[in-house]
């Protein structure tokens, strides 16, 4: 048998000089970069509200005369809402807005020590209510559509479950559901299996009192060590001297280390009751005491979902069709990962038009 | 060329790729905006001489910039360990196959041997982890870590304000005495003779305290163990993709191809063991051990705190979920205040309506009114 590795030392010279060319190369180029050179989330945005760490925005309309029923992006607890308006040739705000939709986004902010206390009912029955109806006496309406992300999608269900009154349609993205599927490896880690072993939420709790923003992003760069952590690092060696795509991934890099941390109470309830528990699909989930029951989501519903998503299994969010009690349902699937779904020039393209003609044909 | 004169001119190539590799970052460093505390060009050194030249490098940009310049580098260093290794394997395995032997037999003996490498550390600190006497000592050791910046705070500091307050050395001295006796009280007493706590309290603390630590430690090791199996195990399947190809008639003719294969197993390797029953037991073990190990910590700490007049933690958090509850009563006395104007406003309008259909009071301009 032929040994397989046929390495030149004269080859393998040349491409290690040129490895080292470009990173020595590469990191002048990154050391000439300004604050300003990768700025995001540029859209212009007003703030409308303003509640302890959070704020309202509403995006400034880009037609004349936007579609009467606005949009209320619910982005999740984990990570930075910018990433619906990363830079401008990759923005679901800036596309929607295009689209004659009226934007309004949450911006949960940054938790200190000090709102280790605040819960999930803080979150729903506060917050999120307080923003819904601030957009609603803005625009004089009864209800209004919301559009949930990841957790924010969970929490937007939990929320047109409690509140649908106020709901006029609700669009889920990558939200989990079914928080006990077997492809999911977070969902292993975390111990949703019944009997399985996980990690014990309390303790972990009451050790740190809010969960630092690093150990959850640990926690997602493990799921995949080498891909993040070496091959993402290697690639970036070959786009180094090309501005556009450096600048692009320096944007992206901000995003997923930009990690807050999480309060405390609130983690502790959605580990337990939502991870381990997998409650919402059981109908016993209780925000602030009230009970929600995923039957009671009566207003039109659109389900968005990742196929090749490792962090929010397709099946976690596709589940959503068995709970949910509307008669007007719609799913739709993006065939890239969690991140691809705001990112991918493709979804771009194909995403906010969805998800603008949607709710068009529902006023 | 026999294979063991090209894994001797590969060796070769990758020392000149180093040189140049050093070249290339002194040429940055040489560059850059102010002057840096050179080490001298010592291959073993020259990763942490890079990431402390990047870190002058890029003091003025942005977070984002230095964290990706950074990871830049270890890249740069992991693609070179990679390498020397890959290399070292064929230089060893060179001569055994110009000898005839099976190349594939020689390569699983050495993932073999590199595999009891990789065990051999977590199994000795395992063993190690028996011994109770070691174990207490390294405990001691850690906690005398934890308290001393605590110690060296308490004597600095008074100093400082006394000089700062009234410019006489005497008073601050005196101050820093008194802070002595009150370290002498406390910590100091507590490290000497850590058997001797203050109070029962605080010696059962420390009892549970290290068992504690006994268990996050043991937990670290079956960890740390866990993943030795892991890179043992992507070395051998790394082997086998090898010889699957040779058998294809495939070749490897370049690092990259040869690195993003590496890649490719070594994350399907890790990735179905993260899967594991085993692993996922291991994994929330330490987290859970940690966790555990930290509280007590907490309670430890918050028992020296005390008896230095100092706040602990908990009763920070304590007076946190005070305000936090009375935050949430002031919104919901707001609220309510809120639907009670509103309610009275409607009544209002409702009234005035009433009256106005039914003509004007006779005292409609009392100033009892609620609108006037």
């Amino acid at each position: 048998m032929p040994f397989p590795l046929h390495l030149s030392p004269e080859e393998t010279l040349r491409e290690l000089t040129e490895l080292n060319r470009k990173v020595a190369t590469g990191i002048d180029n990154l050391s000439r970069l300004r604050e300003e050179d990768l700025q995001v989330g540029v859209t212009p945005k007003e703030e409308v509200y303003r509640e302890d760490n959070v704020v309202l925005y509403r995006y400034t309309p880009m037609v004349e005369r936007p579609f009467p029923i606005p949009v209320l992006i619910v982005y999740a607890l984990v990570n930075r809402p910018y990433m619906v308006d990363l830079q401008e040739d990759r923005s679901l705000v800036r596309n929607l807005l295009k689209l004659g939709i009226d934007v309004y986004l949450i911006d949960w902010g940054y938790p200190s020590r000090g709102d280790c206390w605040l819960t999930l009912d803080d979150y729903i029955n506060g917050y999120l209510n307080n923003c819904v109806d601030n957009v609603r006496a803005r625009h004089g309406l009864d209800r209004i559509n919301l559009l949930g992300i990841c957790q924010g999608g969970t929490f937007s269900l939990c929320y047109a479950a409690l509140y649908q009154e106020k709901v006029k349609n609700l669009i889920t993205m990558v939200a989990p559901v079914d928080f006990q599927v077997k492809d999911g490896l977070l969902n292993l880690w975390v111990g949703c299996s019944p009997g399985s072993p996980g990690m014990d939420v309390d303790l972990l709790v009451n050790a740190l009192g809010n969960i630092p923003g690093e150990f959850m992003n640990f926690g997602f760069l493990l799921m995949k060590p080498f891909e993040l952590g070496l091959r993402k690092y290697l690639d970036l060696i070959e786009i180094l001297d090309d501005d556009k795509k450096l600048l692009n991934f320096l944007r992206m890099e901000k995003w997923i280390f930009d990690s807050p941390d999480q309060a405390g109470e609130a983690y502790r309830q959605f580990m337990k009751d939502f991870y381990q528990g997998n409650k919402l699909i059981k109908g016993e989930v209780k925000i602030g005491g009230k009970p929600v029951d995923l039957r009671e989501v009566r207003v039109p519903v659109l389900n968005v979902y990742a196929e090749q998503d490792h962090l929010v299994p397709p099946a976690s969010s596709v589940a959503l069709v068995r709970y949910v009690g509307s008669a007007d349902y719609t799913v739709k699937a993006f065939p890239v990962g969690h991140i691809g779904m705001y990112v991918s020039g493709k979804v771009q393209q194909d995403l906010p038009p969805t998800i603008a003609n949607w709710l068009k044909e529902r006023p | 060329m026999r294979l063991s004169e090209q894994a001797e001119d590969l060796a070769k190539a990758l020392t000149e790729a180093q040189k140049k590799m050093w070249e290339s970052w002194f040429d940055l460093m040489r560059a850059a905006p102010v002057s840096l505390p050179l080490s001298p060009p010592v291959a073993d050194q020259w990763r942490e001489m890079a990431l402390q030249g990047l870190k002058t490098w890029t003091a003025e940009s942005e977070q984002v910039v230095k964290d990706v310049a950074e990871r830049l580098a270890t890249t740069q260093d992991v693609v070179m360990r990679f390498l020397d290794l890959s290399v070292s394997a064929w230089k060893a395995m060179a001569p055994q196959i110009e000898s005839g032997e099976d190349w594939q037999t020689w390569a699983k003996n050495y993932a073999d041997h590199l595999r009891q490498q990789f065990l051999q550390f977590p199994q000795g600190a395992t063993q190690a982890a028996q011994d109770t006497d070691e174990l207490q000592r390294l405990y001691l050791e850690e906690w005398q870590k934890l308290v001393q910046p605590w110690v060296e705070s308490l004597r600095r500091v008074p100093w400082q304000v006394g000089q700062a307050a009234t410019g006489d050395g005497s008073a601050g001295i005196k101050l820093t005495n008194l802070y002595w006796d009150a370290y002498e009280r406390t910590f100091g007493r507590l490290l000497e003779s850590p058997s001797l706590g203050h109070t029962r309290e605080l010696t059962q603390d420390l009892l549970k305290g290290f068992d504690a630590w006994v268990d996050s430690r043991r937990a670290i090791l079956e960890y740390q163990s866990g993943l030795a199996e892991a890179w043992a195990e992507a070395l051998e399947q790394f082997v086998r993709k090898l010889v699957s190809l040779a058998e294809k008639g495939e070749k490897i003719q370049s690092l990259v191809q040869l690195l993003n294969l590496w890649i490719d197993v070594i994350e399907g390797v890790f990735t179905t063991r993260f899967r594991s029953e085993e692993y996922i037991e291991k994994q929330s073990r330490l987290v859970n051990t940690v966790m555990a190990y930290r509280l007590i910590e907490r309670e430890i700490v918050e028992a020296f705190l005390k008896t230095s007049h100092l706040p602990s933690r908990s009763e920070v958090d304590e007076a946190y979920r005070r305000i936090y509850e009375l935050r949430r009563e002031v919104k919901e006395l707001k609220k309510s205040l809120r639907d009670l104007k509103a309610e009275l406003s409607d009544q209002s309008k409702k009234g005035s309506h009433a009256a106005q259909s039914n003509g004007p009071p006779p005292d409609s301009h009392s100033k009892d009114h609620p609108h006037d």
